[in-house]
């Protein structure tokens, strides 16, 4: 306040060199008016929408504020991609999930990480009848779902040769024929 | 056809948000008085993206996704307040029914437009499926109806409904990419948006649905708002507001804030709501 007249009246702003600052006029606060870029908050201690970081090391370390690091797998025209401070991936796309969209979300498999979008997380689409519990999950890498007893392939959807009714969702049963009269 | 143009009261602003500020900048007629402008409102831990207005008791509201919330304030000073601060993950915009006094919401994570009173009360979920990446929604309280835009890469669009949510209809779908920001002119009955994606601002005639171009080789928009003979909109490269003349197809200014970084949400307040009543408003 230079309208009091005392030396003490103008005061250095407390903000990161060349930001400038002002006075909030209800609550007497002072806030950093022109944080440098990707920063911002009352002392140019956060990190603008889009970057992570702890510019002024708040919480430890300093850390300058970054583009969000989501693996590729965030879209540029959403906002509130990353968590402003640790960085986390919160809009994670590509079906993908993770601190950092790094693997597939619950329900799919492959590489969060190939480069086209066609070859990353694709559903698991496990067979409802010859998946243990149902459940809807598989194997990060290769998919593979939890058969039920003889029951076969990625997706538990066929009966191991020799074994027959996938549908009683209890495993696959023995087929049980007579092998003088089967031909096979 | 010219669109008309609506009376310019004096007494306007555009309110913008930027870097947990909401900056306002007085308008005279069709011109941005630049060197006025002031910092309305300082959020300094927030991000703010969208920014609405309610003419009836001259409130500023916004939408935080740091701490997801929807909070108003009076444009007299005030103490701002949350008013929608549970069950919502990414409110990206707000959409003002002043004579009805509910608001609308987009939310991209939940995917849903909602509806509650300008208090938050009486909250309702109004769509909750075919929405992927919804973003901007107005009202056209004297008509009833609500339009949004949905910039799912897929299948951009953008739609329509009334108010209560019946009579959802697509409104645009060819030739859309990144529609992020939209607008609706009550005098011109022009529903305008900005493609950040086809980078460009087209009009659609509200009852013909006559398209029409008024710019193209735009940078990134995000937000738009249409005043007088002017559509403003943000963009996040030139991390400015630009006044584009709908008449003309021209742009006219541009304001660059001192502070570099993304311009977001965009709306205008006014010392007087537009007359007209509609079916929640009639004794």
């Amino acid at each position: 306040d230079a309208t009091v007249g005392s030396p003490t009246d103008c005061q250095e702003c407390p903000c990161p060199a060349a930001a400038s600052c002002a006075i909030v006029p209800r609550t007497k606060e002072v806030v950093c008016t022109n944080c440098p870029t990707g920063t911002t908050g009352k002392r140019c201690e956060l990190c603008d929408d889009g970057f992570f970081g702890d510019p002024l090391g708040t919480t430890g370390p300093a850390r300058a504020c970054r583009a969000c690091k989501c693996s590729d797998n965030i879209d540029p025209n959403a906002v509130g991609n990353c968590d402003r401070e640790t960085g986390e991936c919160l809009k994670c796309i590509y079906n993908t999930d993770g601190f950092f969209c790094d693997r597939c979300k619950e329900g799919f498999y492959g590489g969060a990480l190939a480069a086209s979008p066609a070859d990353k997380c694709k559903a698991c689409s496990c067979s409802p009848y010859g998946t243990v519990d149902r459940q809807t999950t598989c194997m990060q890498v290769t998919g593979q779902c939890q058969c039920l007893p003889h029951v076969i392939d990625r997706d538990c959807s066929a009966c191991e040769p020799g074994f027959y009714n996938l549908r009683s969702s209890q495993g696959c049963e023995r087929c049980n024929c007579n092998p003088i009269g089967s031909t096979n | 056809p010219s669109p008309e143009v609506s009376p310019l009261a004096p007494g306007t602003n555009l309110l913008f948000a930027q870097s947990g500020k909401i900056e306002h900048i007085p308008l005279d007629g069709n011109n941005m008085r630049k060197e006025e402008t002031k910092t309305l409102l300082h959020l300094p831990d927030r991000v703010v993206i969208a920014v609405a207005f309610d003419c009836e008791e001259k409130m500023v509201y916004w939408s935080d996704i740091t701490q997801p919330s929807i909070s108003r304030a009076s444009m007299q000073g005030g103490q701002p307040t949350a008013i929608i601060t549970t069950d919502i993950q990414s409110p990206e915009g707000i959409a003002i029914d002043h004579m009805s006094r509910n608001m609308y919401w987009t939310d991209s994570i939940l995917n849903r437009i909602e509806v509650a009173t300008l208090a938050g009360r009486h909250r309702r979920v109004l769509f909750d499926s075919d929405l992927t990446n919804p973003r901007a929604i107005v009202a056209d309280p004297a008509n009833g109806r609500l339009y949004w835009t949905d910039w799912n890469r897929d299948s951009p669009k953008i739609e329509m409904s009334n108010m209560d949510g019946t009579d959802r209809t697509i409104l645009v779908r060819e030739d859309l990419q990144l529609p992020n920001g939209l607008t609706f002119d009550p005098y011109s009955r022009q529903l305008c948006w900005a493609d950040a994606g086809a980078h460009k601002v087209e009009c659609i005639d509200q009852y013909t649905h006559l398209r029409r171009k008024v710019l193209d080789e735009i940078q990134y928009p995000f937000a738009i708002i249409s005043y007088g003979r002017n559509l403003y909109y943000t963009d996040w490269r030139r991390e400015a507001v630009v006044a584009v003349d709908r008449v003309t197809a021209k742009e006219v200014d541009e304001f660059l804030p001192q502070k570099r970084s993304r311009t977001y949400g965009i709306t205008t307040s006014y010392p007087h709501c537009p007359q007209g009543e509609n079916y929640c408003t009639r004794g």
